[in-house]
């Protein structure tokens, strides 16, 4: 398990490239893998949380958290070259084969915990969906896509930054 | 960036470009101005760092910007107004133009310089359609006329990814 602290000097900001997102999927008996984000200028993962907030008599608040439903977008996400994910979205996207886009896992990998040597810190959300959006644009073919997160959640690591990284589950 | 990564641009640039027989066919310099008839001066372009387009995959759209000066000597004949009877100064401006269309047609065959295996070339082209009439040296004889275009490939830096 990666140190209790970032792997940053004191006020060193956490570059944007090391917030991670890695779709993972079944291609016959292969696991496929591919970093979600080339051309993408921006994106985020927004908790969409469902929050119900009561006030007692004396005006003091209460805030429930009941769930969150992360989601992350990726636009543009352009049809390039070598694309794994996108091909096989286009493919989807023709047939209209919508069951199919529920079956991927996604690892969000914060390569600012960790080290290369201990495995950075990862979480695997099993059983996610990823829905693309439109497809269209100007110059280039935009395909842009969504990614919601199942919240069914393992914690680990993995022990590198790269397609074939191997993820070991925390104890 | 480092300085040995703006001479390998610049060198990939100069090899690129002397395939076009326009350029091959004339005397070039780089960053020196030598004023003489058909004559050709690459000149670098200090390139906007703000213009610059960073992905969240750490890559980094950049652009390599160059402007080439080219010298033709200039005839001081008026255009005869009788059709296709040739003037000096129109043909010259043709010789630059060449250029441009030849750049025109390397970008739609994808024939891109070599920046190297940690850049991938996106497009090459010019800022505009036509050369650039910067003016006439009459002080020389026989006078002068200057012609600039100014070439950007468009390239994605991915030294910077550290995802592999």
């Amino acid at each position: 398990m990666p140190a209790g602290s970032f792997n940053l000097s004191a006020g060193q900001r956490a570059e944007r490239k090391l917030l991670i997102t890695v779709a993972e999927w079944s291609d016959g008996n292969t696991q496929v893998r591919e970093i979600l984000g080339t051309r993408t200028e921006d994106s985020s993962i927004d908790y969409n949380p469902d929050i119900e907030t009561t006030t007692d008599i004396l005006g003091i608040n209460y805030t429930d958290l009941n769930k969150t439903q992360p989601q992350q977008d990726f636009d543009p996400y352009l049809i390039l070259g070598g694309s794994k994910l996108g091909f096989k979205l286009n493919d989807i996207r023709s047939r209209n084969a919508l069951s199919e886009l529920s079956q991927f896992t996604v690892y969000i990998i914060t390569a600012f915990i960790g080290s290369s040597a201990d495995g950075y810190a990862a979480e695997k959300h099993t059983g996610c969906t990823i829905a693309y959006n439109s497809i269209g644009g100007d110059a280039n073919v935009n395909f842009p896509i969504s990614v919601y997160f199942s919240n069914n959640i393992t914690n680990g690591t993995v022990d590198k930054l790269s397609d074939d990284f191997v993820f070991t589950a925390a104890t | 960036m480092s300085l040995l990564d703006i001479t390998d641009k610049n060198q990939a640039v100069i090899d690129y470009l002397i395939t076009c027989p326009s350029i091959f066919n004339s005397a070039l310099y780089f960053n020196f101005i030598n004023a003489e008839d058909d004559s050709t001066q690459l000149v670098t372009q200090s390139n906007d760092k703000f213009a610059n387009k960073p992905y969240i995959d750490g890559s980094v759209l950049k652009v390599y910007s160059l402007t080439l000066i080219t010298f033709k000597s200039a005839a001081d004949i008026a255009v005869v107004k009788s059709t296709g009877y040739p003037n000096e100064n129109v043909s010259d401006m043709s010789d630059i133009q060449a250029l441009i269309d030849w750049i025109q047609e390397q970008e739609e065959i994808r024939n891109y310089p070599n920046f190297g295996d940690s850049c991938i070339i996106e497009s090459i082209g010019v800022t505009s359609n036509n050369p650039v009439f910067n003016g006439i040296d009459d002080q020389v004889s026989p006078p002068l006329a200057v012609y600039s275009i100014t070439i950007e490939v468009h390239y994605l830096d991915i030294s910077k990814k550290i995802w592999r």
